[in-house]
């Protein structure tokens, strides 16, 4: 075995003389468990089988011990890479699938192509340096910025007053409560929290304390409660600090619902919790029960929703009482040649784009529907340089589009079986979508009993009309829904009938397959030095999208695009209103956003 | 000797299952599978939280563990072989498994997290649900063998099973301890696509790997405590009498995991629902039903 293969300093974890240590080791090769960034589905997209190359899919950082990133991910989302790489327990590495390293983690331990052989050759490897590598003499500490936060100290009373050491208000003489810097009260942005398990950040046993904790205990208000009972009103900040209970006040600073930060000090002296005291000052959700309201981070990298999706939920117990969802992989939908400062993937340099380079930057943009956009650029730009329709390309290229919504709806089949916990559902369409993904005419046409009965099986399957029949009923009044989402809304415009309509476009398309021609992947045509403006619309598998662009030179000088998603993403916050929290994820994951195709 | 050959019969049982649940989720079957995965998370940090209940979060897994053996030792492998044939043998385990609830909470309070606490609370609502749908089962099956003793209960079923007997009540105790032991479908507590792991999500490592085993081991006991109760016990022809309560208890606990396979995740207002309306009014009707034909039938 060579001995170049090893895992970071990173990630490795102490060596200790023990006899076990080999085979523990050992052990932990054949045990390798990955948390796949963006998140399975991208990787699914990119008919890459994970399970097939030998790792098993986790779904939280605590289980992983592979952070397998595939594609480039956006800036926004290296901060999150990071918290999650932070999360994972040691030994733990690091493996890029077709991408660069996020800026925010160490160098990656293995690097591989964006194909099934090179994933499984990388898998071997990863094996092989887990078996040699794991324990290492001298383990580094894993440092990031954004694992920091800065303290700041501001006056429950007067939040006008800010300082940077805790001590007393200089107006009312009340002690000085912690926060984290850039938490300003009032908005919701105090969590700065960038996924889902992030609510404290543990220290590692063989990492140093970091002297700025950084704190989102806000949901401990029993605790924090508790705490000040032990302490009494005169308590001392810094003392609190020293002594690391540092899940005391500041975490009241965000819930700005109303004014109860100070609240709990009132009932310090007395030996005597009353619960009417503690709830006292706390809001009163819709059933009227006063209680603790959470704002809690779901996503970009949680297993019930998208990857790159980030839904922020205020929760009263496991009700939701408001929501949003931000993208944070979205793209430029308007691309000017001169100011590409908008562009979220890495700005360009050049002024303009070459018309095979749009296109190929527009798919690759979107990796849970690659071909529908490519088509769509291909579309525009073509209606710019004059060309007229042929009709073997456009049907080709009709089938190509046809194919890929069949293996999205199959992805999204996958994806909410992941959601709700429906292991044959996940297991069966990721299957099928595999197979179906680059599969010719005469291929599909051998799989399409195999996707008929998988309706059939879901409409037989007990629970699962009572789990989403009633579930994410889109308001009366909604505009601009398209694609399946539209098209369902007639259907009483629930998560089942959402299903419904997926499972009736696998049917149709599978129809359309039959009669049309071989499925061939849109190319541009020969467009010479052309000049002009086009437009394109193209129903895309969540709905339709429109591209009108400006062609000067055979080169793109800008362009707009409109997808259905960034639409999609503005029903979130009345969907989850006043939803159970189960209820309001599947409402959302109903919808099929794909976090990319989301202006940003 | 007992409380040897009951321990390592249930560790073996485990371990049978793991093997299985793995043979289902990747499609091998390798034996070998637990031992090494056991051995990782041996090799795996042990991460705690920043600010933790510590000794909650240590507790729980620990005591979810000692629960579920706890159930064990009251459950007769055979005539002989059960570690406390308690005179109040069947009321002892809704007793011991009353505290899986402690050890949810307890592991959902530790970490000191949103999800695992929503986990933890939410699994109070579903004992809510279930807790009842497993005490008026084993009533009426204590009415039939007119013991709470476990031995007697089995011994109670030499002629005809409970499960033919008083199918409703097998069906209903079914559902209800896979509740318990929150299996999929009834996994509210840790569902991974709403609370990406609940009460599981921060452990890591050595309290991973007990709370593993524990979750493997209460489902066990809970199919253990299914073949005392409705499947005859011990009783069978050919083998010997440890060997069908094995055979039985396995059967019971695949298909406790098999089933959460093609299912999605109860809605927990749902199983609220349909626990009190329909499955309370059921238990009592499986109660007199059988009432009636133990005044009936000499």
């Amino acid at each position: 075995m060579s001995s170049d293969l090893t895992i970071n300093s990173t990630g490795a974890r102490q060596k200790r003389p023990s006899l076990l240590q080999k085979l523990v080791s050992r052990a932990l090769a054949r045990n390798l468990s990955c948390l796949i960034v963006p998140g399975p589905e991208v990787a699914l997209a990119h008919g890459l089988d994970i399970r097939a190359a030998g790792l098993r899919i986790s779904t939280t950082p605590r289980d992983a011990s592979v952070l397998m990133i595939v594609g480039d991910i956006s800036e926004k989302m290296c901060d999150a890479v990071a918290v999650l790489y932070a999360q994972m327990p040691r030994p733990r590495a690091i493996l890029l699938v077709g991408g660069q390293t996020p800026s925010t983690l160490p160098g990656a331990d293995i690097s591989s192509g964006l194909s099934q052989d090179q994933l499984t050759e990388a898998v071997g490897r990863l094996e092989r340096a887990f078996a040699d590598g794991a324990f290492v003499d001298s383990p580094e500490e894993f440092d990031s910025s954004v694992l920091h936060a800065r303290i700041e100290y501001v006056c429950p009373m007067h939040p006008e007053v800010v300082e940077d050491e805790p001590g007393s208000c200089p107006k009312c003489g009340m002690d000085l409560v912690a926060r984290e810097a850039g938490e300003s009260t009032p908005d919701h942005e105090h969590h700065h929290d960038h996924e889902h398990h992030r609510h404290e950040h543990e220290h590692y046993h063989d990492q140093e304390q970091q002297s700025h904790h950084d704190h989102e205990h806000h949901h401990d208000h029993q605790h924090h409660h508790d705490h000040k009972h032990q302490h009494g009103e005169s308590d001392d900040h810094s003392e609190h600090e020293h002594s690391g209970h540092d899940h005391g006040e500041h975490d009241h600073s965000g819930h700005d619902h109303e004014e109860h930060d100070h609240g709990g000090h009132d009932h310090g002296a007395s030996g005597f919790m009353s619960m009417i005291e503690v709830t006292k000052d706390l809001p009163r959700s819709a059933d009227g029960l006063q209680m603790d309201w959470l704002e809690v981070p779901f996503g970009p990298v949680f297993p019930g929703l998208p990857g790159g999706l980030k839904l922020t939920l205020t929760l009263d117990g496991d009700g939701v009482t408001e929501g949003q969802a931000t993208s944070l992989v979205g793209m430029a939908t308007e691309g000017e040649g001169s100011e590409e400062s908008q562009e979220s993937e890495g700005s360009q340099e050049s002024e303009e784009m070459d018309a095979d380079t749009f296109i190929e930057h527009l798919a690759s943009a979107i990796p849970l529907a690659p071909v529908s956009y490519r088509l769509l650029a291909c579309l525009a730009i073509e209606q710019a340089a004059g060309l007229s329709d042929d009709q073997a390309t456009t049907q080709a290229r009709n089938s190509a589009l046809e194919r890929e919504r069949i293996a999205s709806h199959l992805g999204w089949l996958a994806q909410s079986g992941r959601q709700l916990g429906f292991a044959w559902l996940t297991q069966r369409a990721s299957t099928l979508q595999l197979k179906v993904r680059d599969a010719g005419r005469d291929r599909i046409a051998e799989l399409e009993p195999e996707l008929r009965t998988l309706g059939t099986r879901l409409e037989r399957t007990p629970l699962l009309k009572s789990r989403l029949k009633g579930i994410g009923v889109l308001p009366v009044d909604s505009s601009d829904l398209r694609g399946p989402v539209a098209r369902a809304a007639e259907d009483g415009g629930d998560a089942w009938a959402r299903l419904w309509q997926r499972l009736d476009e696998i049917a149709a398309s599978l129809e359309l397959l039959k009669s049309g021609e071989e499925p061939e992947l849109p190319v541009l045509r020969d467009i010479g030095n052309a000049s002009g403006t086009g437009k394109a619309t193209v129903d895309t598998p969540r709905g339709e999208a429109r591209l009108s662009l400006k062609l000067e030179h055979g080169k793109v000088k800008s362009y707009k695009l409109d997808t259905a998603c960034s639409h999609h993403i503005d029903l979130v916050p009345k969907l989850v209103e006043g939803q159970e929290l189960g209820d309001a994820l599947l409402a959302v994951g109903s919808l099929d956003l794909s976090p990319w195709e989301v202006i940003s | 000797m007992t409380v040897a050959i009951v321990l390592l019969a249930l560790l073996g049982s485990a371990w049978l299952l793991a093997v299985i649940e793995g043979w289902m989720t990747t499609g091998r079957l390798s034996p070998a599978a637990p031992l090494y995965s056991g051995l990782a998370h041996l090799g795996r940090e042990s991460i705690v939280p920043r600010s933790p209940d510590r000794v909650f979060f240590e507790a729980a897994p620990v005591l979810l563990l000692v629960v579920a053996v706890l159930g064990m030792a009251v459950l007769p492998l055979a005539p002989d072989l059960i570690i406390a044939d308690l005179g109040t043998g069947a009321l002892f385990i809704n007793a011991a498994l009353a505290y899986v609830l402690v050890a949810v909470i307890m592991a959902g309070w530790g970490p000191d997290g949103a999800y695992a606490m929503i986990g933890g609370w939410r699994f109070l609502g579903q004992l809510i649900a279930y807790s009842m749908l497993i005490v008026m089962p084993i009533t009426a099956v204590a009415m039939r063998a007119e013991s709470l003793v476990n031995t007697a209960i089995v011994s109670s079923q030499a002629g005809l099973w409970n499960i033919v007997y008083q199918p409703l009540g097998f069906v209903l105790f079914f559902i209800a301890a896979m509740a318990l032991a929150f299996r999929a479908p009834f996994d509210l507590p840790t569902a991974e696509g709403d609370l990406g792991g609940g009460v599981d999500a921060e452990y890591t490592g050595v309290r991973l790997a007990v709370l593993r085993l524990a979750r493997l081991t209460l489902v066990v006991t809970l199919a253990s405590a299914t073949t005392v109760f409705y499947l005859g016990g011990w009783h069978g022809p050919l083998f010997p009498p440890w060997a069908w309560s094995l055979v039985k208890t396995l059967a019971v606990a695949v298909s406790m995991l098999l089933v959460g396979r093609y299912l999605p995740r109860i809605r927990e207002a749902d199983l609220m629902r349909w626990c009190w309306i329909l499955g309370i009014p059921l238990a009592l009707v499986n109660i007199i039903i059988v009432g009636l034909l133990i005044l009936v039938v000499p």
